[in-house]
């Protein structure tokens, strides 16, 4: 009888609630101010575009003849291995409205599927259609019979 | 006299305000800044303390946006990305912003519905009406300036309509679209010009009004709704 009435004199309906509101404040606070202090604090990587170069896989998940589009720092390329130049990149923003362009298989082309803008895949040159400039060019790397891809 | 061992944070707080109010009378502006008269009838009068909620959290994270941003055409789209896969919380900054600068132009059109239907813009209350109408006006200038910061070909398209439609006007139109954009087509100089009136003019402009808007409502207190019938 004496414990339990010391139980409640020790944590009082007020006081308990005045740790509660206390809490939910502090926990409201740090809810705002982390976000902004992580926010404030420069990330790791310098910078997006100009980043890292990136792994596309092995050589031989890409044989001659064949392509694939995929991001590379944020932003979609197309590696192709061509008969005539090897593995050769570029970026995959068609240059005429900004679709994403796909490799056409039996053609052996580039083709954007939105206005029929053709590329050629081993310099990215405009074959035919609407795109006013060839495709830029992407780094490619090839190490260890791994690609890689973008970096400077 | 005073027994400063026992004194509490709350003392040394008080003794500080008390100090600042001994020469600059904090206490009564912090009185009038705080107090408003509010009628017993009022169950809608939190619209525009919402819009203005909306505000400064559109000035917080718009502070902080500036700082990874870039307003140039050649890197501003590549800085929205950066900020959005490598900022830590870029993500959750830009979309509270863009998020925000939605849901400040509903309320501010609720508050203005509000005021419109309780007849709340009448005598004497005409300029609070004007100058909550001219803080309507920036609220969507921030929105139509903002709108084009991401550059991508949304942001290109829909700035180009936009600035078309200003073109439609008669006689001066053709003035208009090449001062809103800084030259015959949307180009770099339309870019820093929508920039500069986003992050200067209007956040000050805004504020200079809304310390207008707000002290009209201090001097007068709110209407009373049930008052409207004499």
């Amino acid at each position: 009888m004496a414990e339990t009435g010391s139980v409640y004199d020790a944590i009082s309906r007020r006081r308990f609630l005045k740790w509660a509101l206390g809490f939910s404040v502090v926990a409201t606070i740090a809810g705002v101010v982390v976000p902004i202090i992580g926010y404030l604090w420069p990330p790791a990587r310098q910078s997006s575009a100009g980043g890292g170069r990136v792994l596309i896989g092995a050589t031989k998940d890409l044989p001659v003849g064949q392509a694939k589009v995929l991001p590379v720092n944020d932003k979609p390329a197309i590696v192709v291995n061509t008969a005539q130049g090897g593995i050769k990149a570029f970026s995959a923003i068609c240059t005429h409205l900004g679709c994403v362009v796909e490799w056409n298989q039996s053609k052996q082309i580039i083709q954007c599927p939105c206005h029929d803008g053709r590329f050629n895949p081993t310099t990215g040159a405009v074959i035919s259609g609407p795109p006013p400039a060839p495709l830029p060019p992407v780094r490619v790397a090839i190490e260890n019979d791994q690609i890689y891809a973008g970096g400077a | 006299m005073q027994k400063s061992t026992s004194l509490r944070p709350t003392d040394w707080i008080n003794r500080l305000i008390d100090w600042i109010d001994v020469r600059v009378g904090i206490r009564q502006i912090v009185s009038y800044a705080l107090h408003v008269s509010i009628p017993r009838s009022a169950h809608t009068f939190y619209l525009g303390g919402i819009t203005l909620f909306f505000f400064g959290v559109q000035a917080i994270t718009g502070i902080l946006l500036a700082l990874y941003y870039h307003p140039t055409p050649e890197a501003a789209y590549d800085s929205i990305l950066f900020i959005m896969n490598e900022v830590n919380f870029g993500w959750l900054i830009r979309s509270i912003h863009a998020w925000s600068a939605n849901l400040m132009i509903v309320f501010c059109v609720l508050h203005l519905l509000r005021v419109a239907i309780q007849g709340a813009y009448r005598p004497p209350r005409e300029m609070t009406w004007l100058v909550g109408i001219a803080l309507l006006l920036l609220t969507l200038g921030f929105g139509f300036t903002g709108y084009l910061l991401p550059w991508d070909e949304r942001a290109f398209w829909a700035t180009t309509v936009g600035t078309e439609i200003a073109g439609s006007v008669p006689l001066i139109g053709g003035a208009i679209q090449t001062f809103l954009r800084g030259g015959p087509d949307l180009s770099a100089l339309t870019l820093s010009r929508f920039f500069d009136v986003h992050v200067l003019v209007l956040p000050v402009t805004l504020a200079g009004a809304l310390l207008i808007h707000l002290l009209f409502i201090h001097q007068q207190g709110l209407a009373d709704p049930e008052e409207r019938d004499e």
